[in-house]
């Protein structure tokens, strides 16, 4: 009992530390790791027999590439499916099991059970990136495709994740039941990956080009930009050095050498995004805030 | 130790807490007694800072509560009424979990957390999943939790509620034993008795203010203005209720039985022993002679009853 609080500097986020230990010795983990590496094994070689089936039995460039696209974009689907559902619950489920007010009554900081969290989270969305790194390493055998430009996409996933996540906690904590915050965080995805592609089409078609469809509009909507699908369409067309070229009214994802790709603005945007939503939660989850803004106001 | 200045907490148009003034020296067992919703939830959630005051000063050993929530924070442990745990986690990996939150870790942890278990009476189930354990289990394991970092001044927010009689005893006696560590200690309960037989200090509050502190004694005297003593004799009743009746002292002389008399008086413990051996001088065979304790129940319902009235 008689304990002196020892400071010292560096230590695990011990938030993250429990959230792994509960995790990750479950067999639930173990079973989602193997279900998650299944399907993608299974759609990887249903979708190289088949193209390969169709060019003549023999995998060509466009083959390898064609199977490439479909794998980044099979997993971009599963993160973008899996890292809402993981976040969405993390700070309200706390508050429906009531654990919460023990934890903030800790000397633990609001930011650090916020990055805990979102990390504890993220940390099986990116167990199940790098576990599945075996069934991409298939693309290799054919070759086309490097390791550096796998690299990028899994870097790229990942800030992806980290947004789709952030965006979770979010509303995991400014919305007490875990369904409404489920509901919302599904509602922005759904914004980022459908919303503003739609929105930006008819836009560019309504009010910047009416009624003169062959008037083309040089440069990209800025609107496309926000848009994380777009961006690794952006992405995997930077790695075939292809350019896609325009690929609907307003969206150009050929661009000039020296500027920034689509896919750039939208790796900024979403480290953007997700630091202010990570801080809003860290001070919402702050029960005495506004205490603060009273006094700095006077 | 706790020191709280006109603290005021509204919710929109409703007053929670309404000008609060409280002093609990070191060391004091101090019970926090009030009807629902009379504040004491909210008066110990501003103390451990996990909800901001309209205005007012709470100070916890001197440390402001607004200013230095952090450095207060190491000196509080507190229990919420209600309260949850993982489950998923077994019970000494559950107290490690919060030990490692204050930098306690390795084996100085595992040495906290065993010492704490054993004053919990929890030493046995430390490998049990906390999902495993009796509600009265989890609380004597929320109770060792909010003990982690020793801290000097525990808030505990109906500690026994829903617990068992045996429980309840047992989590008194770990309050006593954690008294004579020399810890603070704030407990609300609705267990009046139980508080009276455990507190050092009481407060009883409604509608966001303290009515009335002090002592159980202090407070019954305040409330009945007098004490009542229960004098039984074997036999020559009638000549103890003369004798009574010549002290001007005592008030309402009553038979409340063949063989015993109450009166209330005014006096103290000297003029209870000049009492005592006036009748014994006087030949009456006295079998017991009590001053009888004031009921903290009466005490409550007279004092909050007081409180409406005036409303």
């Amino acid at each position: 009992m008689s304990t002196n609080v020892n400071r010292r500097r560096f230590r695990i986020n011990p938030v993250l530390q429990k959230e792994l230990k509960v995790k990750m010795r479950s067999w639930k983990a173990a079973i989602l790791i193997g279900v998650y590496n299944l399907v993608l094994l299974l759609l990887t070689i249903f979708i190289l027999k088949m193209t390969i089936a169709n060019g003549a039995g023999v995998p060509t460039q466009s083959t390898i590439f064609g199977t490439y696209a479909f794998l980044v974009a099979a997993q971009f689907g599963l993160i973008a499916l899996i890292t809402p559902a993981l976040t969405a619950g993390a700070v309200s489920g706390e508050r429906e099991k009531q654990t919460l007010d023990i934890l903030l009554s800790t000397t633990l900081n609001h930011g650090s059970i916020i990055t805990g969290k979102l990390f504890a989270s993220l940390s099986q969305v990116i167990l199940l990136l790098i576990s599945s790194i075996p069934v991409f390493s298939i693309i290799f055998l054919y070759g086309g495709i490097g390791f550096v430009q796998l690299i990028q996409v899994y870097l790229f996933f990942i800030v992806v994740a980290i947004t789709l996540g952030s965006i979770g906690i979010f509303f995991s904590t400014y919305i007490k039941k875990s369904t409404a915050a489920n509901v919302l965080t599904y509602a922005v995805v759904v914004f980022l990956g459908i919303g503003t592609l739609l929105i930006s089409i008819f836009y560019v078609q309504m009010v910047i080009v009416p009624g003169n469809p062959n008037t083309p509009y040089e440069g990209t909507f800025w609107l496309f930009n926000l848009n994380p699908g777009l961006a690794l369409v952006s992405l995997v067309a930077d790695q075939f050095q292809e350019g896609a070229g325009r690929m609907f009214p307003g969206l150009n994802l050929t661009v000039q050498e020296g500027s920034l790709h689509l896919w750039h603005i939208n790796v900024i945007f979403n480290i953007c995004l997700s630091v202010l939503l990570l801080f809003l939660s860290a001070i919402k989850l702050n029960p005495v805030k506004r205490k603060l803004f009273k006094r700095s106001n006077g | 130790m706790l020191r709280i200045e006109k603290l005021y907490k509204n919710y929109g148009r409703f007053r929670a807490v309404d000008g609060l003034n409280l002093h609990i020296p070191k060391g004091e067992i101090f019970g926090f007694v009030g009807p629902n919703g009379a504040g004491k939830t909210t008066t110990m959630r501003i103390v451990c800072g996990l909800l901001d005051a309209t205005s007012g000063k709470v100070y916890a050993d001197g440390i402001d509560v607004i200013n230095k929530p952090r450095e207060l924070k190491r000196k509080i442990g507190y229990m919420p009424d209600f309260f949850g745990v993982y489950d998923d986690l077994k019970v000494m990996e559950y107290l490690e979990f919060y030990s490692s939150i204050y930098n306690i870790t390795g084996s100085e942890s595992k040495k906290v957390c065993q010492d704490l278990l054993e004053l919990v009476d929890l030493s046995d189930k430390r490998d049990f999943y906390v999902d495993s354990l009796s509600r009265g289990m989890k609380q004597r394991l929320c109770l060792a939790r909010s003990l982690v970092h020793n801290p000097d001044l525990l808030i505990l927010d109906e500690p026994a509620s829903g617990m068992d009689p045996r429980a309840r005893i047992e989590m008194k006696e770990i309050l006593r034993t954690l008294k004579s560590m020399g810890k603070t200690i704030i407990v609300s309960s609705h267990i009046l008795p139980e508080l009276a037989e455990l507190c050092t200090a009481i407060g009883i509050i409604e509608k966001g203010r303290i009515v009335m502190s002090g002592t159980v004694e202090e407070i019954t005297r305040k409330v009945y203005h007098a004490q009542t003593i229960r004098i039984r004799v074997i036999d020559k009743l009638d000549e103890a209720v003369r004798i009574l009746q010549e002290y001007p002292d005592l008030d309402g002389v009553n038979r409340v039985s063949e063989n015993e008399v109450e009166a209330s008086f005014k006096g103290d413990e000297h003029f209870m022993n000049a009492l005592l051996v006036r009748l014994i001088q006087q030949n009456i065979p006295v079998t017991a002679f009590n001053q009888l304790d004031g009921n903290l129940e009466d005490i409550f319902m007279k004092v909050t009853a007081t409180g409406e009235e005036k409303q």
